[in-house]
């Protein structure tokens, strides 16, 4: 029983220390604290480095998704809403959550790895002997690089899983092209694209909050940096995952 | 300049630091001598306030240090070099960018006036020419030096060195001690280094302490501590 107590209370401590830490970031960015060199280096290092796994991930999800439209679609003789299920499934669905799985994969690991061993090597310290806030030097511009990477990405994942759609449609379902692409762009309206949008938003920030967290508190030598970071993506994907579910029902509820 | 009064520091009902009691006089060496894992390095990590003692008072030019904020310790800690144990340079900076990073943040300095301190701090402890090279194609001396370097080079008045010989052979182990007395006697700073080599210590100290199991236990010059009959501090020193 008193396990189960204190696991409790050092959950909540855990959760209250993580919204602080939140809390205390955006503080120094709506004081203008922003390195925007550092920033820029982020959004490269975290952004650019992780642009053809995104791509080639949406590229391959939209032609099976194709694929596996086709054939069902043509069970029911409407091989030609093909390219409204693509469509939709990307921007409102699969193009936000693959893009934000395949991120905090890669991009946040990286995060709570890097931050992980500045902590246990000392650098983190030296960084508050030096007179320096880690949080504005180290974290804000790893938290706002999420911020601003995750939804760009994602858009890019969107179009390039439609395009792999579109290469199905023409070469194995044989739709014609300019019919594929219209049927695209009337599938797809400013709802549909903004309610992908607000999730991916959602999800850059939940990313670099979770990671930039894990890697800020690690501690335990190099075990812990392994230990940390796994957890850093594990809670990520959670979070994701589950946040999805929510904000799906949300969506749908207000806007349809 | 630095005056600890009754501090106690506990981890986990462990106690750590046990009122200690201290003072570090201006232009001053002091070497806190003690074995491993006696509180040497958690009491350097109070003086500069990256702890807060359970217990006492830390001043530093008159200024309470434990009643601060963070925000508050972060002002203070721009007069404060700090060496640690393994140097803490970034290694995703090179080495000049290590040793200008504080001179990039808390001066005003234009690009060429930057280099050329860097250059004359490098060079002043005989690294010149690596300011391309990264922490990790350094070794553990030249990381020393550099973490050192970083330390003075917006020339603090206080420096506190933490076991600024351990890992390194004697040769180094002299080196960097010698190096650590040139620059504090140079620049006048009042300087606190934890250590447990002895014969190090006593080369560079003007007064040393002894801490054993949380307490001072001695304080004086080294040849004050060679000549007590205190039978912890003769066994410590003849060891």
């Amino acid at each position: 029983m008193d396990k189960i107590l204190n696991y409790i209370i050092n959950l909540i401590a855990d959760v209250g220390a993580a919204i602080c830490f939140f809390f205390d970031v955006l503080g120094n960015i709506f004081c203008g604290k922003i390195r925007v060199g550092a920033v820029l280096k982020q959004v490269y290092e975290q952004g650019i480095n992780s642009v053809v796994i995104i791509a080639l991930t949406s590229l391959a999800s939209g032609a099976v998704l194709a694929l596996q439209g086709y054939v069902a679609m043509s069970r029911f003789g409407a091989k030609e809403y093909v390219a409204h299920l693509v469509a939709l499934s990307l921007v409102r669905e699969l193009g936000p959550v693959f893009t934000a799985l395949i991120f905090s994969g890669k991009a946040g690991a990286r995060i709570a790895a890097e931050l992980g061993s500045m902590n246990v090597n000392n650098q983190m310290l030296a960084t508050r002997t030096l007179g320096i806030d880690p949080i504005e030097f180290l974290i804000v511009p790893r938290m706002l690089a999420c911020f601003i990477v995750v939804p760009l990405l994602a858009v890019m994942a969107e179009v390039i899983g439609i395009a792999g759609g579109y290469m199905i449609g023409i070469l194995e379902a044989h739709v014609e092209g300019t019919f594929y692409i219209n049927q695209t762009i009337k599938a797809v309206t400013y709802v549909d694209f903004f309610s992908g949008f607000i999730k991916v938003i959602f999800f850059g920030i939940i990313i670099g909050w979770i990671c930039c967290y894990q890697g800020y508190n690690t501690t335990g030598g190099s075990l812990g940096v392994g230990k940390f970071t796994t957890r850093a993506v594990a809670y990520s994907y959670i979070a994701i995952i589950l946040s999805n579910a929510v904000l799906t029902k949300v969506i749908l509820t207000f806007w349809g | 300049m630095i005056k600890i009064s009754g501090v106690s520091k506990s981890f986990n009902g462990q106690l750590v630091l046990d009122d200690i009691s201290l003072e570090v006089k201006e232009n001053e060496i002091l070497v806190i001598l003690g074995e491993s894992g006696t509180g040497k390095s958690v009491l350097l990590k109070n003086m500069i306030g990256l702890l807060k003692p359970d217990e006492g008072s830390i001043f530093i030019d008159s200024e309470d240090i434990t009643k601060l904020s963070e925000k508050a310790l972060l002002k203070i800690r721009k007069g404060i070099g700090y060496l640690f144990q393994e140097g803490a340079l970034y290694d995703f900076m090179n080495v000049f960018e290590n040793v200008a990073f504080p001179l990039k943040e808390h001066t005003s300095l234009k690009q060429q006036e930057i280099i050329n301190k860097v250059q004359a701090v490098l060079k002043e402890i005989d690294l010149a020419g690596i300011e391309r090279k990264y922490p990790s194609e350094l070794s553990g001396g030249m990381k020393k030096r550099v973490a050192l370097a970083r330390a003075i080079i917006l020339g603090s008045k206080i420096l506190f060195c933490d076991e600024p010989t351990s890992g390194l052979d004697p040769i180094r182990s002299r080196d960097i001690s010698d190096l650590i007395k040139d620059v504090s006697k140079r620049m006048g700073c009042s300087t606190v280094v934890t250590s447990h080599d002895i014969k190090n210590a006593f080369r560079i100290a003007d007064r040393v302490a002894l801490i054993h199991k949380g307490k001072i236990i001695a304080v004086g010059t080294p040849s004050d501590l060679k000549s007590s009959d205190d039978k912890f501090v003769r066994e410590f020193i003849l060891c």
